[in-house]
């Protein structure tokens, strides 16, 4: 509730450094920020929960309690909330016997009355209350029965167990994607600070107040918004869960793949999770300049169907014979990666002016919703315009489609976007559907050809704001004869690319500022293109 | 007991309700060409040098605070009395406001004139409905007798006041969770830095003063500052209004000098204390440390006095306890109190004081072990100085005074528990169906 308009300022890479003395051992910090991050970046982590870089400070927890020598004294005070100031004396737990005892009091605190049914919990594993209690708690347990639980949670849901304490709101259906568990609940804040400053709609709110807060939705309202699924990842504890991971996963069992996703041209910075050769959620990867620590549920529910539906391989022979001597359209769709572009620029070049390369989608271009969508369904749109590859001339291909004996679509659903434009296509003899999927194309092809998706193939794509990120490959293919589009491609051009990175090389031929460039110097956070054309 | 000029509590029992009345007795008379002659920094010079303090309970002087608030920021000056009275033992501004109302409104357009304010609010506690139906009769009156509104007696000077009725937390008496509340949010202190006197009520400048405070204005403007000054401790000037209840013959509202001895406040004024000898004083209203009977016999009421033995002058609200009661008794019906008014912001606060009460509830119930009162004060000891506002030391305080003054109180309750002396039982949980 206090100051939510006081959104955290993070440092940069061009903060001003100045001096300040952390157990009176001076050393160089951001200037323009607040002790955490400060000391965060000098590798000292403060345990919090209430704090998030991306939401408004509300400085409820008390957990990251450091000591300041002001004018009245050492003082406790809360790193998230407190300015670094040049000269600031500061004392953690290393030198702070205070600071260790504050800490250990607020977790104390914290677990009073939180359940301790870490077994059933989804959270577990990569809770926050677990991650704070290793690092600041870890102290014998003086509660006792007798001084019981309070229960917190909406009176309506409240039950009494067998054991003649008050329970309830275990399991209370908020939305359609979310339930949360009233009990687990530290009333941290941050899903309703998400919701109203992130999302902009206020459809969570701490009702009640003491020990017998909880987290409610408005009487009769569900909670449903198009980045609702983030409040999960949020918050700190077990409280809030997505119904889709509910009870799939041990969080620790599942491996951690960092990509890029291709729903979408701000191309939102996402891990995927996998275990069993398959995905079973897709979480924010945290990067301050693309989707900070959003993702929308469109893009994270996407997953879902990556394994599904896939179209098998088949040998090349059969695609070389169909496209026989005849005029080639080659369509590139927008999850094309550079590479993929690469190998279609290296296919037109080798079969001369009997090809021609368009690019495009039939889909809507929606607006930019200010969290961590650009709206533009084609997500490498600026790497097409980088390689010199159209990115919106299919209109002019179905105009001139009776000119072309052969189309040859690469990741691109025409028909399935939007059958009625692309039913002018048909009038192409040979329909060859190079696609991860058996998709609507596919279907009306006369040749489909199963690829690997994006989610399972290295490369590269430019978002909208020119900046070049890096997808990895998880190993979730379904199917190990699949190649990635770039290998298939390039190898009907005659002169085939034996891994991703030769195909950047050669990227680097079509477009200068790629040229020179090794994976390896592209950061995680993406690399911003000079002179780029979008 | 001395005869003591009157600052607050002059016009009581006069009908002072009425404008009439009130002018008669003496009221207005500070609205005149004399304060519009003044300029801002003269006046608020003026109460500096009257050392008038903050009545509130934090006892900050006056003049300070008003010297804080920025000038020609393009944004408006509010004005917030706080009426919120909350605290435990603490009854004075409700019978401020419903005995003397214009003297309030009065003080209000001295303090507004030294502010550059337009508007001033009234923050009055929900339950205080005479309070409230006698503030806005007097509003109107006032407005009528056009000593508010647009153009105050002739001169350029517009403004208004405004009663808002809270919903009676006592959180909402913090500044800030008032200043929330009065902006419709939900009554939850703010994060400081911004203080209110920098941004505030709608992110503009605002001063919150108590009741008592702003109705002590028109005498200091009446007289001269140094003779207001005189009256209390070098520190501390003027008047205090003490609310005195529990265990004693008259309890009520009494006007006394600062500095007044507390004997001399229970016996002379108060008529002594009955059913039983003294045991223990609570000075500042509820949330303060008591005092032994020992203690009271030397403490003087005062801001100094009171912190040096390690309890707190408060609101000024005394509470007599004679030796009749359980001192765990009556920190039980503090711990129901505080952990119900807990907003539920911070950590230590919204956890530790229901686990407190709990506690508390299981030693009054007869079920207390050894043990308890030591985890009751290193529990205490998360609580200081750690959360955004005071109210989990206003529990934990005393909790940790009582249990250490009074202890032979605690042992009696928990020797009713003839398994006292045994750990309590550590319930472990055994592989279930889960596993």
């Amino acid at each position: 509730m206090s100051n939510f308009y006081n959104m955290p300022k993070l440092p940069t890479e061009n903060s001003p450094k100045v001096e300040i003395f952390v157990d009176d051992k001076a050393v160089m910090v951001p200037g323009d920020t607040n002790l955490l991050e400060a000391l965060k970046a000098v590798g000292i982590e403060t345990p919090h929960v209430c704090y998030h870089p991306y939401l408004p400070v509300s400085g409820n927890c008390r957990q990251c309690l450091v000591e300041q020598e002001g004018p009245r004294g050492r003082m406790l005070v809360i790193a998230c909330y407190t300015p670094v100031a040049p000269g600031m004396k500061i004392y953690t737990p290393a030198s702070s016997a205070r600071v260790k005892n504050a800490r250990k009091a607020t977790q104390e605190f914290m677990l009073v009355n939180h359940p301790l049914d870490c077994p059933i919990c989804d959270k577990a594993g990569e809770c926050t209350l677990q991650e704070n209690y290793m690092e600041a708690g870890q102290n014998e347990g003086r509660m006792r029965p007798e001084y019981g639980k309070n229960y917190h949670g909406n009176p309506a849901h409240q039950f009494i167990d067998s054991k003649g304490q008050v329970r309830g709101g275990k399991h209370v259906d908020i939305g359609p994607r979310i339930l949360l568990d009233e009990e687990r609940c530290v009333q941290c804040d941050r899903c309703v600070r998400f919701m109203r400053t992130i999302a902009k709609d206020e459809q969570l709110q701490l009702a009640g107040r003491a020990d017998h807060t909880y987290i409610s939705t408005f009487p009769g309202e569900k909670l449903d918004h198009e980045y609702d699924l983030c409040v999960t990842d949020v918050c700190p504890t077990g409280a809030m869960t997505a119904k889709y991971f509910r009870f799939q996963k041990r969080v620790w069992l599942l491996s951690h793949t960092p990509t890029i996703s291709m729903d979408d041209s701000l191309g939102a910075n996402i891990w995927l999770d996998h275990a069993d050769g398959r995905i079973y959620r897709m979480m924010p990867r945290c990067n301050p300049e693309v989707n900070r620590s959003w993702i929308s549920n469109t893009t994270r529910l996407a997953f879902q169907t990556f394994g599904e539906n896939r179209l098998p391989a088949m040998g090349l022979k059969v695609i070389k014979e169909a496209m026989g001597e005849g005029k080639v359209a080659i369509v590139a769709g927008g999850a094309s990666t550079i590479e993929d572009l690469a190998a279609i620029k290296l296919l037109k070049e080798t079969l001369g002016d009997k090809a021609e390369i368009f690019g495009g989608t039939f889909k809507k271009v929606g607006s930019p919703d200010g969290i961590a969508m650009s709206g533009d369904p084609m997500a490498n749109r600026a790497g097409f315009k980088l390689m010199g590859i159209a990115d919106d001339n299919l209109a002019d291909l179905v105009k001139r489609a009776s000119e072309f004996n052969v189309l040859l679509t690469v990741n691109a659903d025409l028909f399935g976007e939007d059958a009625a434009a692309a039913k002018g296509l048909e009038k192409i003899a040979t329909r060859i559907a190079l696609s991860a999927f058996d998709d609507e194309t596919a279907k009306k092809s006369t040749l489909a050809f199963g690829i690997k998706h994006w989610s399972e193939v290295q490369g590269t794509m430019v978002n909208c704001n020119n900046l070049l990120q890096k997808l990895n490959a998880a190993p979730t293919c379904p199917d190990a004869e699949l190649r990635p589009a770039y290998e298939v491609i390039s190898e009907l051009a005659g002169k085939p690319f034996t891994s991703a990175f030769e195909a950047f090389k050669k990227a680097g031929e079509y477009a200068s500022v790629l040229a020179g460039l090794a994976y390896d110097s592209i950061k995680s956070t993406g690399k911003l293109l000079e002179g780029g054309n979008a | 007991m001395a005869e003591c000029v009157k600052v607050c509590t002059e016009n009581f029992g006069k009908g002072a309700q009425d404008i009439e009345v009130y002018k008669k007795l003496g009221g207005y008379a500070n609205i005149s060409e004399r304060l519009f002659n003044m300029s801002q920094f003269e006046l608020i010079d003026y109460v500096q040098r009257s050392n008038l303090r903050g009545r509130g309970g934090a006892g900050f002087p006056t003049g300070m605070k008003w010297s804080f608030v920025p000038r020609g920021t393009g944004k408006p000056v509010y004005i917030v009395v706080n009426a919120d009275e909350g605290e435990g033992g603490t009854f004075k501004d409700h019978f401020l406001m419903l005995e003397d109302p214009h003297r309030l409104i009065e003080g209000l357009i001295i303090a507004a004139w030294a502010l550059g304010s337009r508007a001033a609010y009234i923050y009055c506690r929900g339950e205080f409905l005479p309070c409230i139906e006698s503030l806005n009769k007097a509003l109107n009156q006032a407005y009528a007798a056009g000593y508010l509104g647009e153009n105050i007696c002739g001169t350029k000077f517009c403004f208004d006041i405004f009663v808002h009725r809270g919903a009676g937390a006592y959180i909402c008496g913090e500044e800030t969770a008032l200043i929330n509340s009065l902006e419709g949010q939900k009554g939850q202190p703010r994060l400081k830095p911004p203080f209110p006197a920098v941004s505030g009520a709608w992110k503009s400048p605002t001063c919150v003063n108590n009741v008592e405070t702003i109705m002590a204005l028109p005498w200091i403007l009446q007289h001269d500052p140094s003779e207001y000054a005189k009256m209390g401790t070098p520190r501390a000037g003027g008047t205090k209004v003490f609310c005195i209840s529990g265990d004693v013959k008259n309890p009520g509202v009494y006007e006394a000098p600062l500095g007044t001895p507390m004997m001399t406040m229970i016996n002379e004024y108060a008529g002594g204390v009955v059913g039983g000898k003294l045991k223990a004083v609570l000075p500042g209203g509820s949330s303060c440390a008591p005092l032994t009977a020992e203690e009271a016999a030397v403490a003087t009421m005062d801001y100094e006095c009171l912190a040096s033995m390690k309890t707190m002058f408060g609101s000024g609200a005394m509470i007599v306890i004679n030796d009749t009661h359980n001192m765990v008794d009556l920190l039980n019906v503090l711990g129901n109190f505080y952990s119900h008014e807990s907003c539920g912001q911070c950590t230590p606060c919204r956890e530790g004081t229901g686990l407190l009460h709990r506690i508390l509830n299981l030693i009054v119930d007869g079920k207390g072990h050894d043990g308890d009162v030591e985890l009751m004060q290193s529990l205490t000891g998360g609580f200081g100085g750690v959360t955004i506002c005071p109210l989990s030391v206003s529990l934990g305080g005393p909790v940790a005074s009582y249990s250490t003054k009074f202890r032979a109180d605690f042992d009696e309750y928990i020797a009713k528990n003839p398994d006292h002396a045994k750990p309590r039982v550590q319930e472990t949980y055994r592989p279930g169906i889960f596993w």
